[in-house]
This record gives C-alpha cells, structure tokens and sequence, in this order.
C-alpha cells in the first residue's frame, strides 16, 4: 500500500546541513498497522509528512498504490484524497462547523453531493462517539473532541490509507484514551494505518509492527513482541529504559 | 485587594477639559472679531431653486386661474392653440389680456435641489466607493502575489508597493491626471480614482499578506492533506479566515480612503472639499464651512466604524 525507497529530507539553515530523514526505505501493507516511536527530533514526523508530500523530499521515492508522488507528473491532490491524515494540532477549520469540517472536502474534492456528503459525515461523528455537537464550532469543543473530528474528517474522504502524526501528544492526559479507542476500533475494523507516537502502550496493543527511528534512520524493525521485549539494538534498548 | 474606581470624578474633569478647551477657541476667534454667519450655511445643503417658465410662441393671456400656491395661466397662441402653463402663484409676471411675446417670462417653479455640500459629499462618497472595491481587488491579488513563491511575481508585488507606499498621494494623483491621464486621454473622475485605488492597494496588499501568514499553517496543511488544491485551500479555508481577521485594519484603510479622497479635489473633481472651497469663495464663510465639511466627513467616517464594529460582532459566532 505504502512503499518507500531511500527517502532523504535535508533541512539547511545558518549553513548547518541536517539530514532529517536519512534514507528511510519501508512498506506497509495492506490492513497493516505500523507505528514509528523514536526520540524527539529523530525525523519520524518528518517522515510521515514525506509520505503524502506534504513535506517535500530530497530524494527516493515513495508509493502509494504503486503511484510514485516525487513524479512530477503525478497529480498530488488525488493521491492526498486517498491519504487521510491527523495532526498533533488537530487543524480543525474553525470558521466552519463539525458538519462542515467533515462536508467541505467531500463536496469540493469528491464531489458528493450535499445530502450524500451530510449523511457520510452524520454516521462518522457517530462513530467516533460526537454526533450530538455537530453544529457546534471547534473552538467550543475539548482537546479529545477536536482531535475525533479530526479523524472522522479525514475519514469522511474514505481514505486507503490513514496518517497520524503524534494524534495525541497536544491532548491533556485524561482526553488521551478516548482518541487512541477511536484510534483502535479504526485498526480492527482493518484499516491501512502509520501512526507516529510517544504512545507505548497504543503501539504494544495494536501495532502490526513497530519502526524505532533516530536520527533519522530506522534503526530497527520489527513486531511489538520483539520490540518490546527483546530489542536488539542498544539505541532501542536505551530509549525503551528511558520512556517506559 | 479590590480597588474600585470611581468614573464620575475622571468624567467630570473629561467635561472640564473640553469646555475649557471650546471657551479658549471662542474666546480667541472674538479677539480677530470675525463675524459667523451660520444663517448662510443651511441653503449650501438644500435650497430651493426657481426656475423661470417661458411662452413657446406669441399670444395673448386669456385667463389667470389661482390653485393654493400656485396658478394656472392661459395663453391664446398666434397658431390658434391653447397653452395652460402652471406656476407658483406670488411669481406671475403677467396680466389677463396681456400681450406676449415669444420667450418672455410667466412666472416662476420652485423646487427644492441639493445644494453643493450635499452633491460634493454624494461625489466623495461614490469616489471613495468605486476606488475601495478597486483598491480591495488590487491589494488581494498584490497580497497574494506576495506570498507567492515565483520569484517574479513576487517581486512585482513588492515594487509595486514600496513605488507607492515610498510616494505622496498627492504626487500620485497628480502623475496620474496630468501624466497618464493625458497619454490616454484618461476623464478626471477615472484618474482620480485610479490613483485612490492604486494607493488604498499596496496599503491593503500589505495588510492581507499579514493576514494570510498570520492563519497557522496547520490550516493549509490540513486543508491539502485532504486533497484540496492550492486555490481550493486559499478560497475555502485560509482566505475567509483571514479576511476575519484582516477586517478591523482593512476597514480603518478605507475610512482613511475617504478622508484622502479630499486631494481628488487639486484634480478638479468637485468633491465634498472642492465644493466647501468653491463656496468659500462666494460667502467668505471661511470658518463656518470648513468646520461644516469636517463635521460631514466625521459623520460619515464615524457611521462606518460603526458598521465594522456591528460586522465584526457579527463574525465573532465561531470564536
């Protein structure tokens, strides 16, 4: 569903060269959930927003669906469509409402109409459990809730695929369990998911498999058992004492 | 510790301050022994005018019939015909049995007309109008051509604005009239607002830059991931957003639009300044008029805020 060959994102400034993502090469396949932890500054984040272009990369390639988007005949925004993606911020529109948030990409991108586009965004706000404040503006609505919507947007474009970059770093600890149930129901109900989080326990329970990342490279791979238990690499090791 | 503050005493010296203030301006105008003639000020509003009602051909007036304030003349025409001409009744010129000849007066209608204060405002304020539209269209298209990243477009935006931003309006009206209006044969009313426009433009290019950068950029990111394209993004999401919060500055440009519209009037434009100046000229009421106009600007500035204010509350819901 994924793939990713060699992926290199080089940020320069004040003369400095950092080579934020270093030659990342993965895959994730179809149904699979794969979640990337690693230090901060590591180029996890940097390399999930690699992965639907909205960061753009020095060089490799990356697929989705077999489509290379570092070709520049590729039309992005069709590819984007098919990518959903959640963001630490959660980066709700505020100047629309949660039916809107959900609709406006719907009718603009899909061209649903307005009755077909309601509908879809009604039983995904039931879905994540916020049906009942659907007229309300984000800016009326807690952490937990914001970051819901902000799922149930990105679902409402039935994405293959679905990103999540620190989905629960920028929420207060009691809100935190209610984003990653969402955030599981999603993975047993099969879908495609690279979720980047500080989350142990998300990653221990639902992870398919689990990226370590530093410095920019994966430094090692591998199932949730492995990792958590018999992690090869001392960065891994290290790291591990350091967060659990 | 709660401190609680007493308004009345601060209004009271507020009061005093002010009317010190006008006691000081009064007291040194009697000292030039100038002579107000207020009288003369409300016919600059609205006056009534008379104009004379002339016969078409020779004839005799046959009858003279009076309705209220007014009248109806009869007059005999040479060719045979009959004229019922009507006019106000204490204007007749003339008599029954009279004899006319073509083009001699009856007598008069009055009716009531703007007077110069009242049509230079209408003229300032639908100047101001047109170059705020054209100067709103100017600055969004200057504004976003800023945050392009093509470089030449770009540039163009910003020589564009530090041109005008570095030059007198003044300067500017004057290029435009006597400079370009004269290459292509431009009317005065158009260089003029032209040169309004261009001018409100770079201003307002400027302030809709600042608020397209000031939306996180979250907003745009949020926005593309879900497949929207550049313009999409732009029109939906970032730019209503960011007229919002642009509006206070934006409105303030404009008020400012139309007190500079008052140097419209070095071009010949007979607008709310040039008016109060040509009347000057007629009655020396030099004091009475230019308090009058900036009274009539403050009005007007002043109801536009306000409108903002209401606007602004308005769009305040998803805050």
């Amino acid at each position: 569903m994924i793939r990713t060959e060699n992926v290199v994102k080089i940020f320069t400034g004040r003369g400095a060269e950092v080579r934020a993502v270093d030659g990342v090469t993965t895959t994730v396949d179809k149904g699979e959930v794969v979640v990337v932890i690693g230090p901060s500054g590591s180029g996890k984040s940097t390399f999930i927003r690699c992965v639907n272009g909205l960061e753009s990369f020095d060089s490799g390639h990356v697929y989705i669906d077999g489509v290379d988007i570092a070709d520049r005949k590729t039309n992005i925004n069709k590819i984007r469509a098919e990518v959903g993606m959640v963001f630490q911020q959660f980066n709700l529109f505020p100047h629309r409402t949660v039916l809107e948030n959900l609709t406006l990409a719907q009718r603009k991108v899909r061209k649903r109409k307005k009755s077909a586009a309601d509908e879809k965004a009604r039983m995904l706000l039931r879905k994540v459990g916020i049906a009942e404040k659907e007229s309300e503006y984000p800016s009326r609505l807690s952490g937990g809730q914001q970051q819901r919507v902000a799922i149930a947007r990105a679902l409402a474009m039935d994405p293959k695929v679905m990103l999540f970059d620190e989905p629960t770093s920028a929420l207060d600890p009691e809100m935190v369990g209610e984003v990653l149930d969402v955030m599981k129901q999603l993975a047993r109900e099969g879908m495609t998911m690279m979720v980047v989080t500080h989350e142990m326990g998300f990653a221990r329970e639902v992870a398919d498999r689990v990226l370590f990342m530093d410095m920019g490279k994966i430094v090692e791979e591998g199932t949730p058992e492995h990792f958590f238990t018999a992690p090869r690499e001392e960065r891994t090791q290290l790291f591990l004492k350091q967060v659990l | 510790m709660k401190v609680a503050q007493k308004l009345w005493p601060w209004q009271l010296l507020l009061a005093a301050i002010l009317i010190v203030m006008a006691a000081g301006i009064y007291g040194s105008v009697k000292r030039i022994d100038y002579e107000w003639r207020w009288y003369r000020v409300p016919q600059y509003f609205l006056y009534k005018a008379e104009d004379p009602i002339k016969i078409s051909d020779d004839g005799i007036v046959e009858k003279i019939t009076p309705a209220g304030d007014t009248a109806k003349v009869t007059v005999n025409l040479v060719d045979g015909s009959r004229k019922v001409l009507e006019v106000e009744a204490d204007t007749i010129r003339v008599e029954q049995g009279e004899e006319l000849f073509i083009g001699d007066t009856v007598g008069y209608v009055a009716t009531w007309r703007l007077g110069p204060l009242l049509t230079g405002l209408v003229t300032t304020m639908w100047i101001s109008a047109a170059a705020s539209v054209l100067g709103l269209a100017i600055g969004l298209i200057a504004g976003l051509m800023k945050i392009s990243r093509n470089y030449t477009v770009s540039m163009l935006a910003a020589i564009y604005v530090e041109i005008i931003r570095g030059t007198p309006l003044l300067v500017q009206i004057f290029i435009a009239y006597f400079f370009i209006g004269t290459v292509f044969n431009l009317d005065r009313n158009v260089a003029g607002i032209g040169a309004l426009a261009l001018f409100a433009g770079a201003y307002v290019a400027e302030i809709v830059r600042a608020g397209i950068q000031s939306i996180p950029k979250g907003q745009m990111e949020a926005a593309r991931s879900l497949g929207m394209s550049l313009p999409q993004a732009m029109t939906e999401i970032i730019l209503p957003q960011a007229l919002k919060r642009i509006l206070p500055p934006l409105s303030g440009q404009f008020i400012s639009l139309i007190k500079d519209s008052s140097l419209v009037s070095v071009i010949a434009i007979t607008d709310l300044t040039k008016s109060g100046r040509e009347i000057i000229t007629s009655t020396f009421a030099t004091f009475e008029i230019w308090l009058v106009v900036a009274a009539m600007y403050l009005i007007v500035t002043s109801l536009l805020s306000q409108f903002v204010f209401y606007l602004e509350r308005r769009l305040a819901i998803s805050d």
